[in-house]
Parts: C-alpha cells; structure tokens; sequence
C-alpha cells in the first residue's frame, strides 16, 4: 500500500444553499480495500460523483496517479482507470452476460462493428481473472443479484479499472453473496486494484475494510485504519455523539393474556418456510436478520402484498386470509415500507393527501362526498401531532427533509389506528435528531396497546427499541431472544450474522 | 437471429415463441388447402410475397423501433406522403427513372423521421404522442399543401408500372402464360439482412436493444443516445418510404387521401405476434417475419373460413388482444416466483 | 394546487386571446349568437370524449378506444332504434331501451379494456390499440358497412332540442362534465384514482385496490363514449362506423391542453373544459376562414407537439426555480440522480 493511487484535494461542492462538501480530502493506496461510511446525507453520493468526474466539485483536486486534475470529466476518469458501480448495477437485463461485460469497450473505442469472438473472449478473460464461472449466454435478468454483481465488476475490470468504487453492494444481497463479494474483492487487491466501498453497515465494514473514511455533514472526519476503530468509536465519529438508548420494557405478565397477532408455519415458496411467532398487543417485536433471510418477504405476507402458500394467520383469534393491502388495512394492520420515496410516499402530491389516502372512507359527510373541513382537520392534526415540519399541509412530498417525509408515512398509517403496525427500516436514511423521535413515537404507540414489529439492521437500534427479538435466517426463523435487554451486542450480532471471521484472509 | 431466453431455457425448439408460432401458420394453412387447395400452390405463394412485401419491410421498421422502448404510429402516414409527392414529382419532373423515385422518397422518409427523432430526443415528448402529432402532420400538410388528385394507372409513369411487374423468377402455368417471383422479395430480402446485420453486427444495434432493456443505464455509459434516436426514427422513416414505392407499383394507383390504417394495425398486429415485447428489448426478426405471415395468410383467407371482408378488423384487433395478453400473462408466471413487488 | 391554478389561469387567459383574436378579424361572422350555438352544439360529442381521456390519462394510461367505443355502442343503439315503427312498443320504450342499450355496450368495452389492463397487465395504449379494432370491427360487421338511420323523431331532442334555452347536448356535457369533476375531487375513488396515477406502486402499498381503480376507469371512459355516441347519432339521425375517427387526435389534444399530465397523477375537468372552449374557439374561426379538413388535420398535429414543447419547458424552469435544494437533499439521501 506504498502507492497512493487516489487523492482528493480539499474538494469542495455546495448544491444552491446545501453544503454537500465541505473541504473533504482523502487518500487511496493502489490495491487498497477502502470503506466510505457516513449517514445518510453526509455527502459520500456527491463525493464518489466527484471521484468519478460525473459531477464537477467547486473547488479542490482530484489527484489521480499522481496527475492533478481541476476539472475532471467522467471520460477522463475511466480513462485513468476509475469505474463507479452504482446501486442498480446499470446492466441490460435483456442481453447477455457476454455482452454486457463487453460492450461498453467497443462504445469507448467508437468501434461501428461488434466482433461477436471478441465480445466473448473478453468477456472470458475477465471472469477468469478473478477466477468467476458465469454462463457466457445467460440473460442477466435470469442471474441472481450476486451474479450480476460479478458482471458489474467483471465488466469494470475489463475496461481497465485501477479503482472500482460500489455504492452500497451489499444492501440487497444475502450473507452468503456478501461473503462471495468480499472474496472477489480481495482477488482484485491481489491484482493491485483499489476497491472503495461504500456502506453504512459497520458489521461489514469491519470484516472487509482496511481503510475507513467517515463523512459527516459534507465534512471528512478522516481516515481510520480498520484496526483502530470498533463499533462504538465508529458511531460516535459518524454521528457525533453517543446515543443512549434506554431498552424497552414490556411487562411479562401481558403475556399471560391471548397474543393479538398469531402466525402458525407460514410457508412461501423460495420467500420463508415454517414461520411461527405470536406478537402481543403493547409490543415492540424486533424482527431481524441479513437482507435476503425474508423478514421483508414475511412483513409483506402480513400486508398483503406477498401471500403465503401454506399455514395460518389468526388476528384476536380467528383466522383471517390476507390477499392484498386492502385486506390488511381493513384488518388493521399497517406497513411502513423500507423505501419511502418510491413505495411510502406519493412524492409529488402535497403531504395532506399522503396523509389521508389510506383513510378516505372515514372522512365522507354530505351525501357520502369527501368532506374537505374533516380532511383539512385530518391533515394538520397529525402535522401538529407528529411535529412535521412544512409551511403547510398543501406543500410536496418531495421538498420535505428525510425525516419529515418519514413522518408524513407514520401519519398516513397512524390515521388508520391500526391494530398492528409494522415498520420497515423506519430510521434508515434519517438524521439523528429524528431518528431518537421517531423512536419516541414508537415507543407511545406501544404504551397505546398498538403491538409493533420494527424490521431493522441496525443492532443497536433492535436491542433497545424492542422488547422481544426474533432472527431470520435463510427464510427460516433461527432463533426468538425473549428479552432483548438481556442480550449484548456481540451476541446479536453473532447470532445475526452467523460467523465472527474477519474478511480480507478469507478467500 | 438471437434468442430472447437463456439458453439454458431454450434446451429445445419447443421453449421459443417463433416455434409455436410456426407451427400455427402450418395448421392454418393446411386447414385452408383442405378448403381451396389453391392455397398451397408456388403462384399463390409469390402471390402472397408480392402482396405482403410492403407489410413486411414495415414491420421490420416498427420491430426495431419497439426493440428501442418507443413506438412509432406515424410510418403509415410517412409511406403515403413519400408516396404521394415521389409519384407526383416524378409525372413534373419528366423523369421516368425508378432509381430517382427511390432517391425522392427516401429523402422525403428519412427526413420526417428525422422530425420524429427531433421531438423525442431534445423535448423529451412521449414516442406515441410525438407520432400521433406528426403523423397529422404529416398527412395534413401534404394534403393541403401538394393536392389530393388520386393518380390512376393511366398517369401513373412506367417506372413504377415495370417495377411492380418485373419478376425476378419467371414460371409457366399450364396455357403459356406466365407468372414470378417479384423484385419486392429482393427488396425485403436487402432490407432484412441489412437491419439483421446492424441489429447483430453493430454498436448502434446492440445499443438498440440496450435501450430497450434499460435506458438509465445506456445513459450513463456514455453512448450517444441522441444519435441512436436519430438513426432508429430516420431507419423506420426510410423503410417506410420503400414500402411507399412499393405500394404505388403494386396497386397502380396513388390515392393521398388513403391513410393506411388499417396497415398500421396489421403491422403492429405482425409484430406483436411475432413475440416482440411492448416495452423493448427483446423480440426477434424471425418472429417478425413469422408474424407478417400469419397475418397476410389470415388477411386473405378469412373468407375460406366463412368470414367475410368485415371481420377483417375485427380479426386483426383480436390478434392484438391476445398476442399481447399471451406474452404477459406468460411473463407474471414467470415471475411468480420473484417478490410481489416487481409487479408494478 | 399552485400548479393548478395557475394551469387553469393560463388556459383562461388563452381563450380570452384566442377569442379576442378572432372577434378582431372577424368582427360579423364569430360574435354571433349563431355561431355561439353552432360552437354549442358542435363540442360536446369531442368534448365528452375528451373528458373520457382525460380519466384514462389521470390513471396513467390512454384510451384509443374511444372512437370505437362510440361507434360500436351507436351501432347497436342505432340498430335498435331504426326499427321503433314495427317493435310494437310505446315510442317512449324505444328511446328509453335505445339509450340504455347504448350505455351497457359502451360500458361492457370499457369493462373489457378495463380487464385486459388491470388483469392481463397490457399497457393500456397497446390494449386499447387492439380493442378499438375489435369494436370497430364488430360494428362493421353488424352494419357491413353501411350507416344506419331514421330514428323516433322525439329521439332527436337530444342532439337537437334545447332545454332552458341551450342546446340539450350543452347541457348534457355540462352535467357529465360537473359529475366527472365532482367525482375525482370529493370521491375516494376519484381521489385513488389521482393517487394511483402517480405511482401505482405505492398506490399498491397504501391499501388502494390497483385493479379496481383501472377497471372504473375504463368502464367510466366506456360509459363517456357511450353518451358521446348518443349525442352524436341524434345529430344526424343515423350513424356510420368509423364516423368521428378524427375525434381520437382532438380528445387526446384537449386532455394534454388541458393540464393532464400524460404520466398520470394530475388533471382537472376546469382546464379540460378551458382546452375545449379554446379548442372549439379555434375550430370556429378556421372554419369561418374555410380552413380545409387536411389544414385542421395538421394544426392539431402541430398543436399536440407545441403544447408537449412549452410543458418541457415550464418543467425545466419550474425544477431550476424551486427544486435545486430538495434535489441536493434527495440526491444526498438515495445516492441517485433526481
């Protein structure tokens, strides 16, 4: 790690009146695996842009093998060997794997015609490289988020990248393919290719990284060796402070009383098999374990939106057949989903009617007409009681802060006084002010005879939200913790992730 | 011709769409010998090339205009106005040369595709809406500005007569008399391979369907989307100008006023059928050409099965329906699987 | 609501220009009241099919059927009521049965477009692409072409009566219109419907019945044409299919003119009938000035392009003005492009 191959100078942008970066500088040696973490809003998206020449910073340099650049555009960015791999992938699902590894190199090279041998055997060579098998003539859209992963960075590697920068890579993937990329990773640092990775999960960040970057609030706090940081020190130099939860409590003998909520071997094929929990009313249940063990698939079977093929769902009771959200609304049931904006919020109609969408049955007067006084009443009551913060109830989703987007979702489900309410990822992406709010909102939610389920990967924020925590593993549930105060993080995290080995000696 | 599934799916003939579809075409046509063994005889099939080459060279263009995500409603319009203005440039001009007719109307094809692609790629408009727009247009201006006298075969210059008449592979029926193969098939043989080689052998080709597949993507790649844009609307804009050529030769009549509509509806009928997908990215020539068949065959045989004239748009709305509802329905099973959530 | 408004206001000021144009050129033939009832009874047969894809807009879709839809159902009705002298019921019946037979055709294709969108999961322009062959189709079939006519005579108030002074077809739009309007601001379904156009997915995470909310709007885009098709076979007294075929262009073009946003999620039926009057205003004086079909043809072609053009623009502006800050914070939060 002797050569740096990336620096950044002091870069700084500014987005009319928000400061996405301020003055940020950092170093990447060649064949380095460097982790870029920060909340949400912390400007890590801007700086990877910059990196990337997709976007020009306002002042700073960009220093890449030793050359100082002051305007980087993204093709001289690619040319010097930089490769961004957002989110989505940006791979063409109707082509094949062949293709997609390949044909950017014939964009770049202004070729007219594609040499069809050529597409394949460079598509060869670089799944060999980092010693991959993928079928050549598959369609990406029948591989699996981790295959096409590998296609992703296949076809960066065969473009010449010194550097492959991943925008959160293992959001949507299962343990096992997270364990599969950090091999690959670590082939690529063999071949003295940087990776900069970034993510908010500091399990993973622990396993992985040898250099840590912390943004917070457009500012680098700096550069960490992995080995200096643990979990604790890393959330302080993210957040700011040290967050003091207080557990939840929920008095043992309520349980004596019937559960509100009782699943019985819920089964859905490829989703979750054999699922069976019972959630009282009064409840904080904290449902847990890594992307793709099917707490989101099992959430949605409640809602509705994912209905199981075998086994039994009885409400106070009785069974009842759940077959679409409308079903679950009329039964009282309520989701918060993980992503606000293209599945909680209708972003560009005004915060009033998100707000009453899912009530408008219940505000008809005259004649069975909308009554616009009661949806007005509706609208800004829960603006004032969820301390939303907009000039007004006719302002657009979209302009409102993460935080109080979030709100507006927890007031569109809290008008339908749902008897169950369950809430996925609810402070992901929220600043910590609202975070610890809406985490208050919880709580008296609870203390109203609502039973709650909260589905989250932050460990810390399950231990003391919830009373009760079950983890999910592979579709299966693996284990109940009936008393989440009484468990360590450690021990979750364990329990959680599986294993404890760390990342890079792994191959 | 590629595939639109994994091979590992297309383990046999019997997964591919074009298959099935063959083997329809197959059925019907022999259920139609059965009726009028006519049918399945050489003349009646270069009668049938004769008649549905124009169909087919503009069913190749939408294909390709849908494997990009968009969806083209104007060409019909743009065949009719080549048509029209070639044909009376032509008669003013005094020029009785095939070749100077081609070189008018392509240039009068590829320039209103060149409208469409304007208005798609630099204000962002809807492919549907901005060809609803200039497909009136289109038709307006030409009616308005050059006339609508109807050209009858009596005016209409011998370059296009002989064209229409000219075969490129002469038989004799039983009394002398001749009948052939005509150059169209030529011409939709020249337009087949070429679109076949851009779609396969190029960058702008495979682009095509990229764009079809995932058009965020093919944006940050840097490709030159504009310019893609501009050859696919021009390409469908020129093919749709042959077809017009074709069209007068055939029928020996230049009717303006003629919207070829119902043309539109076979075609996007034949298309479909062939298996390509409403939203892009995937779909075949051979499926295509395949489509084209069925329809023609259907178009001309109705009357065989005890259906008169009339049904005809009926039929062909029908083969709309059900070939899209077909190839959706299929997809939701496979998708099954997957997370309700990609359902929207 | 800020949108709204100020879309509406600039349609108002657009027909005050456009009227004013007029009345300044031709001073003896646009102000009269003849051509104010001429231009009254002219729009509610486009006007009402207007309204239909205005609905099918809102919900993200479109409904090239419209046309067909009228055709089929005005065939049918028309079939019926051609035959009031030898059915041997009271002519009051005939009428009665003939628009109630009108409507349930219009409304069972809705229903069969509604049921191949929501169900079948076809894009809506393509299903409706196919249906409107297969209603066309069947009302050639019916009429092998030819027209139908001669109907009860008390029939014919409909589309040439007037009631309290105004032509029946005025009044009978402006009802629709107003019950359309009431229903997609004060009903939950209108409500959900204006939802679900703005993203069927969260739609579909809010509890709103996706399916049912496609299936009404089509059946109610079906019934619209149906009551187009009335207004338009009591003009003439007969019908012909494929008649109004240029009605799908207009009723597209006012929807757009009128502020729907193609995309779904947002439209109004003030700015619809604004567009109409506007649409009908221009209409009037062309045809004064013996404007050619092929003329009108393509000002409407240019009109539909220029209207999607100063949209592009008003976005573009509309974004740089406010959106810059909520774009950074968008941008910052989900780590993409807005």
């Amino acid at each position: 790690m002797a050569d740096v191959f990336l620096e950044v100078r002091r870069v700084s942008k500014a987005y009319e009146g928000v400061q996405a970066l301020n003055e940020v500088s950092l170093s990447i040696g060649a064949g380095e695996v460097h982790c870029l973490v920060g909340e949400n809003g912390s400007g890590k998206s801007t700086l990877i842009k910059c990196i990337g020449g997709v976007v020009t910073p306002d002042s700073g340099q960009i220093v890449i093998n030793g050359r100082v650049h002051e305007h980087l555009q993204a093709i001289d960015a690619i040319r010097e060997g930089i490769q961004i791999i957002y989110q989505d992938l940006s791979l063409y699902p109707n082509v094949t794997v062949a293709e997609n590894i390949s044909l950017n190199q014939f964009v770049e090279r202004r070729a007219s015609f594609v040499n069809w041998a050529e597409v394949r055997a460079i598509a060869a060579r670089g799944l060999a490289e980092i010693e991959e098998d993928i079928d050549l003539d598959s369609l990406v859209q029948n591989l699996s988020v981790a295959k096409r992963q590998v296609v992703a960075i296949t076809r960066s590697l065969t473009q010449g990248a010194k550097l492959i920068i991943m925008d959160e890579p293992t959001s949507a993937i299962t343990r096992q393919d997270v364990d599969h990329l950090f091999s690959v990773i670590a082939r690529l640092k063999q071949k003295g290719i940087s990776t900069l990775f970034i993510s908010h999960k500091l399990s993973e960040v622990f396993e992985i990284a040898e250099v840590v970057t912390i943004l917070r609030d457009g500012k680098a706090v700096g550069d960490f060796p992995a080995s200096e940081l643990d979990d604790q020190k890393l959330t302080f130099l993210m957040t700011g402070r040290n967050i003091q939860y207080t557990p939840y409590r929920f008095p043992r003998e309520k349980q004596q009383q019937a559960p509100l909520l009782e699943v019985r071997n819920l089964s859905r094929r490829g989703h979750f098999h054999n699922v069976s929990f019972s959630l009282w009313a009064g409840e904080i249940l904290g449902l847990t374990g890594l992307i793709g063990s099917g707490r989101t698939e099992l959430a949605l079977a409640l809602f509705g939106l994912n209905p199981p093929d075998s086994g039994e769902i009885l409400l106070g009771g009785k069974p009842v057949r759940i077959r679409s959200s409308e079903d679950a609304v009329r039964l009282g049931i309520g989701y918060l989903p993980e992503d606000r904006l293209t599945q909680g919020l209708f972003i560009s109609q005004s915060i009033g009617d998100n707000i009453v969408i899912t009530v408008l049955k219940k505000l008809l007067g005259f004649l069975r007409l909308l009554d616009p006084g009661r949806m007005r009443k509706t609208e800004e009551g829960w603006l004032d009681d969820l301390k939303i913060k907009a000039p007004s109830v006719r302002v657009r989703a979209w302009s409102l802060s993460g935080g109080n987007q979030q709100r507006v979702v927890l007031a569109k489900w809290l008008a339908t006084k749902p008897k169950v309410f369950i809430l996925d990822g609810p402070t992901i992406g929220i600043d910590v002010a609202s975070k610890s709010n809406i985490h208050e909102i919880i709580r008296a939610l609870a203390e109203q005879g609502i039973a709650i389920v909260v589905i989250s990967d932050e460990i810390p924020e399950i231990l003391h939200s919830c009373n009760r925590v079950l983890v999910m593993r592979e579709g299966r549930l693996e284990k109940e913790v009936p008393d989440a105060a009484a468990v360590g993080e450690a021990e979750m995290l364990s329990l959680v992730s599986g294993k404890l080995e760390h990342g890079v000696a792994r191959s | 011709m590629r595939t639109r599934m994994s091979p590992a799916v297309t383990a046999g003939l019997l997964r591919r769409n074009e298959f099935y579809l063959l083997l329809v075409i197959v059925v019907f046509s022999l259920a139609i010998t059965i009726v009028n063994p006519a049918f399945l005889t050489v003349e009646n099939m270069f009668d049938l090339i004769r008649s549905s080459a124009g169909m087919a060279i503009l069913a190749v263009g939408f294909f390709v205009v849908l494997l990009s995500g968009g969806i083209d409603i104007s060409f019909p319009a743009v065949a009719i106005v080549a048509q029209y203005i070639t044909v009376n440039a032509i008669i003013a001009l005094g020029v009785d040369n095939l070749w100077l007719a081609f070189a008018i109307s392509s240039a009068i094809g590829i320039a209103f595709g060149a409208v469409n692609a304007f208005f798609i790629s630099f204000f962002k408009v809807p492919t549907f809406i901005v060809t609803l727009g200039t497909m009136n247009i289109f038709h307006g201006a030409m009616l308005e500005f050059v006339g609508t006298k109807a050209i009858n075969a009596g005016q209409l210059p011998n370059c296009f007569k002989g064209f229409g008449l000219a075969d490129i592979l002469s038989l004799h029926r039983a009394d002398g008399s001749t009948y052939g193969l005509s150059v169209f098939f030529l011409v939709l043989v020249g337009v087949i391979l070429v679109t076949w080689v851009i779609l396969k052998y190029t960058v702008l080709g495979r682009v095509i369907y990229a764009m079809g597949g995932n058009m965020e993507a093919v944006k940050r790649s840097g490709f030159n989307i504009r310019r893609t844009q501009f050859f696919i609307y021009c390409y469908v804009g020129l093919l749709a100008s042959i077809m017009g050529i074709i069209h007068v030769s055939l029928i020996r009549y230049s009717n303006a006023t003629y919207i070829i509509d119902s043309e539109l509806l076979h075609v996007i009928a034949a298309v479909i059928l062939g298996g390509a997908s409403i939203l892009g990215g995937s779909g075949t020539l051979t499926g295509t050409l395949l489509g084209v068949v069925m329809i023609s065959i259907l178009e001309k045989n109705l009357v065989l099965l005890g259906l008169s004239s009339y049904w005809q748009q009926f039929f062909v709305g029908l083969m709309i329906v059900l070939g899209v509802s077909i190839t959706h329905i299929q997809k939701r099973i496979q998708n099954r699987r997957s997370l309700a959530l990609t359902r929207e | 609501m800020n949108t709204k408004l100020s879309n509406n206001l600039t349609l108002f000021c657009i027909f005050i220009v456009v009227t004013g144009i007029m009345s300044v050129f031709l001073p003896t033939q646009f102000m009269t009241l003849r051509n104010f009832t001429s231009m009254g009874l002219q729009f509610p047969e486009y006007g009402l099919l207007a309204l239909a894809n205005m609905l099918a807009m809102i919900t993200g879709g479109i409904d090239l059927s419209v046309v067909s839809i009228a055709s089929l159902s005005g065939v049918i009705s028309a079939s019926f009521l051609s035959q009031y002298a030898t059915l041997g019921m009271p002519v009051g019946t005939v009428i009665v049965v003939g628009i109630l037979i009108a409507l349930a055709v219009s409304l069972l294709c809705g229903l069969l477009n509604g049921v191949i969108i929501a169900y079948a999961r076809v894009p809506a322009i393509i299903a409706t692409l196919g249906t409107q062959g297969l209603f066309l189709g069947i009302s050639i079939i019916i009429t092998k072409g030819h027209g139908i006519g001669g109907f009860p005579p008390a029939f014919l108030f409909i589309g040439n009566g007037s009631v309290l002074g105004m032509p029946t077809q005025f009044v009978i739009f402006v009802v629709v219109a107003l019950l359309v309007g009431l229903m997609l601001t004060r009903t939950p379904q209108g409500f959900s419907m204006l939802m679900y156009g703005s993203s069927p997915q969260v739609a579909r995470f809010s509890g709103i019945n996706n399916e049912m909310i496609l299936i009404k709007t089509y059946v109610l885009t079906g019934l619209l044409s149906g009551v187009a098709s009335l207004v338009i076979i009591s003009g003439v007294n007969s019908i012909r299919p494929g008649y109004g075929a240029d009605y799908l262009l207009l009723s597209i073009l006012i929807a757009i003119l009128g502020g729907t946003d193609p995309v779904g999620g947002f439209g109004t039926v003030l700015g619809l009938t604004l567009a109409i009057f506007i649409m009908q205003a221009l209409q009037s004086g062309l045809n004064i000035l013996s404007f050619s079909p092929f003329m009108k043809k393509f000002i409407w072609g240019l009109l539909l392009l220029l209207v999607m053009v100063f949209h592009y623009y008003r976005r573009l502006y509309a974004q740089r003005r406010t959106v810059r800050r909520s774009a950074a914070q968008k941008e910052a939060l989900t780590g993409q492009s807005v």
